[in-house]
């Protein structure tokens, strides 16, 4: 699997949300799209994801430009997006089910999702009874359940209390190690970023406006060496603009 | 340090005592409500007491004519007097009949018309200038029409009783469509589901709450349709007992047949709920799960 973005454009109307976008994802790769509110990393996601179509330029999964939305990039949104009227297990098993697996094959895949999540006690509810963590990580498992090829995040944990988060992030990457999947993580938090990704693509007014690799091992603590200087490298990149706009 | 793990376990006995609170709380409310919701008869049977005793003093003092509002003894007597000869079972037996045969086709109708307004927007681009052209005719304007056209067998009863419940049913259905979260048919679609999947596991059941909505708020209107259906060219039901009644001046009779078309609309009501329940038991929330009382 080998994500390419080459010079992708997007416009609404007379504004420009994206503009010559370049971006690579290898196979089992970690990437995070780090960027204001309104930077149009959303947008660069939806298009990855075929929702949104670019003006210019093309986006290739393996040199397939992308034409909409395919069970081989899996999606989980910051709002999740649960089925309400299914159980949690039927969400997840949702993705088998729907690609011809038998109701008990399906409902095995689910199980063994649910597991890896650690929510089995939780099989038979409804979202609507779940914590909002709890929600997010059906998210993750029924996202994974139809084993897409790359896994699209859109600030999944946006929406959680810092504790619920910080657990959140600490799962995930659990997850990853054990399945290693190519991963595309779009996120408005520098630590977050930093925490879970191989390379931090920081995105500014459209644009892609530097990358970082990140070497640190996991598991990552924030006083590790290199972390705080990474957050300060980032973090100058966000805000250079601003404070020159401040000063002036 | 000692103060601090102190006042923690006065507050987790605080919490203790609250959760026990809480649980003893939640026990009498839901025998409370169960006992309710079986037995709820206080307020009819205090209604039907009141116009009793209203009704009896007036027979006494005359404050009007005590016919026009006999009390609900001799209403049970004439009602009596009418299941003798056969006539109210009847009655009740086609009214039932017309109302459940209408009110299914209309609802039918109107959400197979509602698929099809989704789906192709041609469909809804012709229909729904149409449709608001149609709507606010009241069933009633319409009824000596549909009696010249179709005369005064069963069939025109019943199509009025759809016609009046397709329109409602379809404006909420196509709503309902209309306002699925688009996150869930992307979230579908990124799953792989294909466009009928999407439409029998996704648009159909978001759908549902509103279509009910649209249900409800047509029975009420059917059950008006029904009983002014019967009261033109009909030779049983509740609206013929009515003009019945009224042509021979027997206003317990009317009394009957009113007592029984509230009867028959919370009985298909309760079925409704019934439905809704059944249906939408995914569903939380709602004033009652907001507070606990």
């Amino acid at each position: 699997m080998k994500l390419m973005v080459r010079n992708a454009g997007k416009r609404f109307g007379e504004r420009t949300i994206l503009k010559n976008v370049d971006l690579m994802v290898e196979a089992h790769e970690f990437v995070c799209i780090l960027g204001h509110s309104g930077c149009g990393k959303s947008t660069l996601l939806n298009m990855i994801a075929g929702y949104l179509l670019p003006d210019e330029g093309e986006l290739l999964v393996d040199g397939e430009l992308i034409r909409g939305p395919s069970k081989a990039r899996g999606m989980v949104f910051q709002d999740h997006a649960l089925f309400p009227w299914y159980t949690v297990l039927e969400n997840i098993s949702f993705g088998p089910e729907v690609q011809g697996a038998g109701k008990t094959e399906a409902k095995e895949v689910g199980r063994q999702f649910l597991r890896l999540v650690g929510l089995e006690k939780y099989a038979d509810q409804y979202p609507a009874e779940l914590s909002g963590g709890m929600r997010q990580r059906v998210g993750i498992a029924r996202a994974l359940a139809s084993s897409p090829d790359i896994l699209l995040m859109d600030e999944p944990f946006g929406a959680l209390d810092i504790l619920t988060r910080d657990m959140m992030r600490r799962e995930l990457r659990r997850i990853c190690e054990k399945l290693k999947p190519t991963t595309l993580f779009v996120t408005h938090s520098i630590s977050e970023a930093i925490y879970l990704a191989d390379r931090v693509v920081v995105m500014k007014n459209g644009v892609i406006a530097d990358e970082f690799k990140v070497d640190i091992p996991h598991p990552r603590t924030f006083d590790m060496p290199g972390f705080g200087e990474a957050m300060q490298r980032i973090e100058h990149v966000l805000m250079e603009n601003e404070l020159e706009e401040a000063i002036q | 340090m000692s103060e601090t793990s102190g006042s923690f376990t006065a507050e987790g006995a605080h919490v203790g005592k609250l959760g026990a609170h809480k649980t003893a709380r939640k026990a009498r409310v839901t025998t409370g409500s169960g006992f309710m919701k079986t037995s709820n008869f206080i307020p009819y049977l205090t209604f039907f007491i009141l116009w009793e005793v209203f009704s009896q003093m007036n027979m006494k003092l005359a404050l009007f004519n005590p016919l026009f509002l006999p009390p609900p003894s001799l209403v049970i007597v004439d009602a009596w007097a009418l299941a003798q000869n056969g006539l109210l079972f009847d009655s009740l037996l086609s009214s039932t009949l017309r109302i459940a045969a209408g009110f299914v086709i209309g609802c039918v109708l109107a959400v197979f018309m509602g698929v099809l307004m989704s789906k192709f927007r041609q469909v809804e681009r012709w229909m729904s200038p149409l449709l608001n052209l149609v709507g606010p005719i009241p069933a009633l304007a319409l009824l000596p029409l549909i009696i010249i056209w179709f005369g005064i067998g069963e069939f025109p009863k019943v199509l009025l009783i759809a016609w009046t419940t397709f329109l409602p049913v379809l404006v909420y259905t196509v709503d309902g469509f209309k306002t699925v979260p688009s996150t869930l048919i992307r979230s579908a679609m990124s799953l792989g589901a294909s466009e009928r999947q999407i439409f029998r596991r996704v648009l159909l059941p978001s759908a549902i709450p509103t279509f009910i909505v649209g249900a409800r708020v047509s029975l009420g209107l059917s059950f008006s349709a029904l009983i002014v259906s019967e009261m033109m060219g009909a030779k049983s039901g509740l609206g013929y007992i009515i003009v019945d009644a009224r042509n021979y001046f027997k206003i317990s009779n009317m009394f009957v047949a009113i007592i029984f078309i509230g009867l028959i609309y919370s009985i298909f009501s309760a079925l409704l709920k019934l439905l809704e329940n059944k249906v939408l038991s995914w569903r939380k929330g709602g004033m009652n799960e907001a507070v606990e009382k």
